[in-house]
């Protein structure tokens, strides 16, 4: 278990690691100088702390943009001949449009409402993929809990960290300038001809392309920052096999947003130039290719998948094992699987094409799609078995936990029939698919954000939520996305296409089910809000430790003190030997010892 | 027992795909691959969910109750969790290979067709020059094209888009492919013959044929009436395909009917012809009214007539992006190598005939009516309820 010094790795454990400091989030004076102090701050918590604000509150926007496109969904659209009375009596004949939610009151064609209807869905996406859940986990909870979890002061570049969320902003403003302006229509993926063509005004395309492009470098440089600091600053003691899952995820993660995230940064900018200064490169118009550009947007593009979605597995290993007190069963097993899948992400980016190419890259892709269930089937194993002989606290978090296991099994299985080619030819841009990467983002990586929150936010502002209404809102939210995407998977069997405003008349009864489901999941995610927000005015004091876990993060104060530790931590055990280690902080009152450490209780 | 796994199997299918829909000689095999790995995912999460609610109730926290010491890690176990799946995802990828390569690879006796996709169209082109003047509504449009096609026999779509990218979607084909602006793709089936329940229609000699209508839809975002690019496959005998393709539509027609049809076809989507404001300008009283431009020039009274009109509509149709009617987006792309001189003048003298100040006569028709309605091609009657397409 040696490991390179930290102090000298880095120079951020100096002698004034002995000195005792305030809270993180103590004032530094007037309203002006905290709010200078926190816009030009350095410390990982902070940037931690407004990166999830920021989160959270596009999030909100996403979704209301979903609320908009499920409830222009809840009627058909339908054009009907009615009779209209004019004012000298006579009767005749006029188009009306019925069950559009954005048509103007005298529109004789769909195609106004339509374009609302696909601004509204390309905005939702590119939101929520993009600002949300790319960016979400990582720059949240990792920013503010990978160094403490390594036992370091900050990151590595605490100024390249400030820099990234600055980046961040910059890209989030462009997104939003696009939006005010009029919005696109291009879906989130920006595919061609129709981005390079559309009539959508140049400005506000050519502003989307931008936000993506620049978010991208915000996500390079926060990677960056990360591997760094996993390779350099963990703690005096701290194998590689004795980081916590979280830290192993995350780490992976970056590695991807390192390598993948120039791809899709270089194609943006292709796009830009082609539609500014009108170069072939995409448009066959212009003599280019549109098939290439879904190469190069994939190659990009699906291993982010696995940015949106490893972050949340190592939060879910974190929950699991805390709140049943017990180390995650195979832990090795999970390490290696989490990177074997952040290596296999890069190679399946060709299955988004089983209807666009021919049958070579249909083989290939396919095969390759089947090898990264692997590892995540054993994820899942894993977590499963990790629960049996444990002592299992049913808190809000581990609710959560259990909700991903459901729903991140539904989002895994059903991905099985989109990669067997034969299925997929059917199933390809269809609801099936919607459903599908619903159940995997939003079931998994939206679900173990919020546990996560949960999990960590008694740490990051040491107050207590409230268990009750926090149980009510996860068990909202489980019940509203069911309802919501189930069904999903049913339309699409059944023949529904995707991003479509309106449908034929079978589809309104299953429609509808899934529209009140969206409603349903905005009472949940309300109720985690005021449950928050509640918190962050009145909620009881938190202690150092309230879930009795064994990592370092809850050996700090909460909220941890400026330079998180006061003593530079050395790591002598495991990050979940619950059965020879007795947690830090420990108040046997509150939480049976687990076996083996009640021994050692000395 | 078993016929009541038989029911609870039907009936699955049924949810999955709607009944009676699988339309195609290769459907079924896509369908009990896609059950084969419904239950397969079935077995997987009931034994995690039931593992995982098991040991939740028996080791949930209770006081005095401590967690208990078990193995961290057990190699025989992980193994068998990691070969077993993987064995199955092996079958379900080879089953699934085999499946594609039979879909997409056509027999080299297929019927060629020409399907040409566009900005909210389609189009298919029959062996004999052909296309479907039929339409019927469906969803929120009057005018989705209807397409005959023959049972029994594979056929093969060529397509092309002149725009951006589409895909050919046919649910009860169970099988889609994306449609490029510049390379063809190939899709092929063979469908089913319309079953005993099937409904009827008559032919222009009076005799009744069976048919059965499937809806294809447009898969791949494609702009404003994306959700609007729909069309009807409609499966009838090789016979009454022959009937409704050769005998019917290959009759010679007067101008205005053949401008109509293409105007149902391939120009309703955005043009509108009762003078209502659609994505294009409309087309009733387009003749022999002055017109303005965006780039400030405009057409008089008098130019809209004769010749100068017809210039007029032959260059919106093949260069439309030359003159764009002030108040409208340039959204039309060009429609040159798709229609034929007889089809631009039809839809030249259809124009004319919906228009108030409409000539007369047409000298290019031989003195056949140029009335504001032309009847529909009588091939076929429509159906007493249409809307949706037919079942089983």
């Amino acid at each position: 278990m040696t490991t390179l010094d930290p102090s000298k790795a880095a120079g951020l454990h100096g002698a004034a690691g002995h000195e005792h400091h305030g809270s993180y989030l103590e004032r530094k004076g007037s309203f002006w100088v905290t709010v200078w102090d926190w816009a030009t701050t350095v410390d990982h918590k902070k940037l931690g702390v407004m990166y999830m604000t920021a989160v959270l509150t596009l999030f909100f926007l996403g979704g209301l943009a979903a609320l908009a496109v499920r409830t222009e969904l809840f009627q058909p659209t339908r054009i009907a001949q009615v009779e209209v009375k004019n004012s000298d009596g006579t009767v005749s004949k006029a188009t009306k449009i019925t069950g559009q939610l954005f048509a103007a009151p005298d529109a004789t064609s769909v195609d106004k409402g339509n374009q609302i209807y696909n601004r509204l869905f390309t905005l939702h996406g590119a939101i929520m993929v993009f600002m949300v859940i790319v960016p979400g986990i990582p720059a949240s909870l990792g920013n503010f809990f990978l160094p403490i979890m390594l036992g370091a002061k900050d990151v590595a570049f605490p100024r390249l960290n400030l820099l990234s969320w600055y980046i961040y902003l910059t890209g989030s403003i462009f997104g939003v300038i696009s939006i005010i302006m009029g919005g696109v229509d291009t879906g989130w993926t920006f595919y061609t001809p129709y981005s390079t063509t559309t009539d959508a005004s140049y400005f506000r395309v050519v502003a989307m392309i931008l936000a993506a492009f620049i978010l991208g470098f915000s996500s390079i440089l926060t990677g960056l920052n990360f591997v760094v600091t996993v390779h350099k600053l963990r703690a005096p003691g701290m194998g590689w096999f004795d980081m916590p899952l979280f830290v192993w995820s995350t780490y992976s993660t970056a590695i991807i947003q390192v390598l993948a995230t120039p791809v899709i940064g270089i194609t943006l900018l292709l796009l830009v130039f082609e539609r500014v200064f009108r170069v072939g490169i995409f448009d066959p118009a212009l003599g280019g290719d549109p098939v290439l550009f879904q190469h190069f947007f994939w190659f990009y593009s699906h291993p982010v998948v696995y940015v949106m979605i490893l972050p949340a597995m190592g939060i879910i290993s974190e929950i699991i094992a805390v709140h049943s007190h017990k180390a995650i069963f195979g832990y090795r097993a999970m390490a290696y699987a989490t990177l074997g899948i952040a290596a296999v992400s890069f190679l399946v980016w060709g299955h988004h094409l089983f209807a666009s190419e021919g049958e070579l890259v249909a083989m290939v892709f396919s095969a390759l799609t089947f090898l990264v269930a692997i590892p995540t089937a054993v994820k899942v194993f894993n977590w499963v078995a990790t629960l049996y002989k444990g002592s299992i606290s049913l808190t809000t978090p581990m609710l959560y936990a259990l909700s991903f296991l459901f729903l991140f099994s539904i989002g895994g299985l059903t991905g099985l029939p989109l990669g067997t080619l034969a299925t997929d030819l059917h199933l390809h841009d269809s609801y099936f698919v919607v459903a599908h990467f619903h159940y995997v983002m939003m079931g998994g990586t939206i679900i173990a954000f919020v546990g996560g929150l949960h999990h960590w936010w008694p740490k990051m502002f040491g107050r207590m939520y409230n268990e009750l209404w926090g149980k009510v809102g996860c068990i909202l939210v489980f019940i509203g996305f069911n309802t919501t995407f189930f069904i999903q998977f049913i339309l699409g069997t059944q023949g529904m296409p995707r991003r479509y405003a309106s449908y034929v008349s079978e589809f309104t009864l299953m429609h509808q089910i899934s529209t009140v489901g969206s409603y349903i999941l905005l009472v949940g995610f309300l109720v985690h809000l005021f449950n928050f927000l509640h918190s962050l005015v009145l909620g009881p004091k938190a202690p150092p430790n309230p879930w009795g876990g064994l990592t370092l993060e809850w050996e700090t104060d909460s909220p941890p003190s400026e330079h998180n530790f006061d003593h530079e931590p050395i790591v002598k055990h495991g990050p979940y030997d619950y059965d020879r280690v007795v947690p830090p902080h420990w108040d046997p009152k509150d939480y049976p010892l687990p076996a083996g450490a009640a021994a050692r209780h000395h | 027992m078993s016929q009541v796994l038989m029911l609870g199997q039907k009936g699955l299918e049924d949810l999955l795909f709607r009944p009676g829909s699988a339309a195609d000689i290769h459907s079924a095999e896509t369908d009990s691959l896609f059950i084969m790995i419904f239950w397969v995912s079935v077995f997987f999460f009931v034994l995690l969910m039931v593992l995982m609610v098991a040991f939740v109730v028996k080791y949930r926290r209770r006081p005095g109750r401590i967690a208990l010491s078990s193995a961290s890690h057990n190699t025989i176990l992980e193994l068998a969790w990691t070969i077993i799946p993987l064995a199955i995802l092996a079958v379900m990828f080879f089953k699934g290979f085999w499946g594609y390569m039979n879909r997409v690879v056509a027999p080299g006796t297929a019927i060629q067709m020409n399907l040409v996709a566009q900005k909210w169209s389609w189009t298919i082109t029959y062996p004999n020059g052909e296309s479907s003047p039929e339409t019927m509504a469906l969803g929120a449009s009057d005018n989705i094209p209807i397409f005959y096609v023959p049972a029994n026999l594979p056929v093969m779509l060529k397509m092309t888009s002149t725009d951006v990218m589409h895909s050919f979607w046919v649910p009860d084909f169970r099988s889609k492919f994306d449609v490029f602006p510049n390379r063809y793709t190939s899709y092929w089936f063979t469908a089913a013959a319309p079953g005993p329940g099937a409904k009827t229609l008559t032919h222009k000699d009076g005799a009744s044929f069976p048919y059965e209508d499937h809806w294809l839809f447009c898969a791949e975002y494609c702009g404003d009436k994306h959700s609007e690019m729909a069309g009807i496959i409609r499966v009838v005998s090789e016979t009454d395909y022959k009937k409704v393709v050769y005998d019917a539509w290959g009759a010679a027609k007067p101008p205005a009917e053949i401008g109509r049809a293409i105007w149902k076809t391939r120009c309703a989507s955005c043009h509108s012809t009762d003078g209502s404001k659609n994505i294009g300008p409309t087309w009733q009283n387009l003749y022999g009214h002055e017109v303005a431009f965006t780039d400030g020039s405009s057409m008089s009274e008098e130019q809209m007539t004769g010749i100068s009109f017809d210039n007029y509509i032959r260059e919106s149709i093949l260069a439309p992006a030359k003159k764009i009617v002030a108040g409208y987006p340039n959204q039309m792309s060009s429609f040159a190598g798709q229609l034929s001189e007889a089809q631009i003048n039809g839809v030249i003298a259809y124009i004319k005939s919906i228009s108030e100040k409409a000539p007369k006569e047409e000298p290019a028709a031989g003195g056949a009516p140029a009335d504001a309605a032309p009847a529909a091609p009588a091939a076929t009657t429509t159906p007493a309820a249409p809307g949706e397409p037919a079942k089983k």
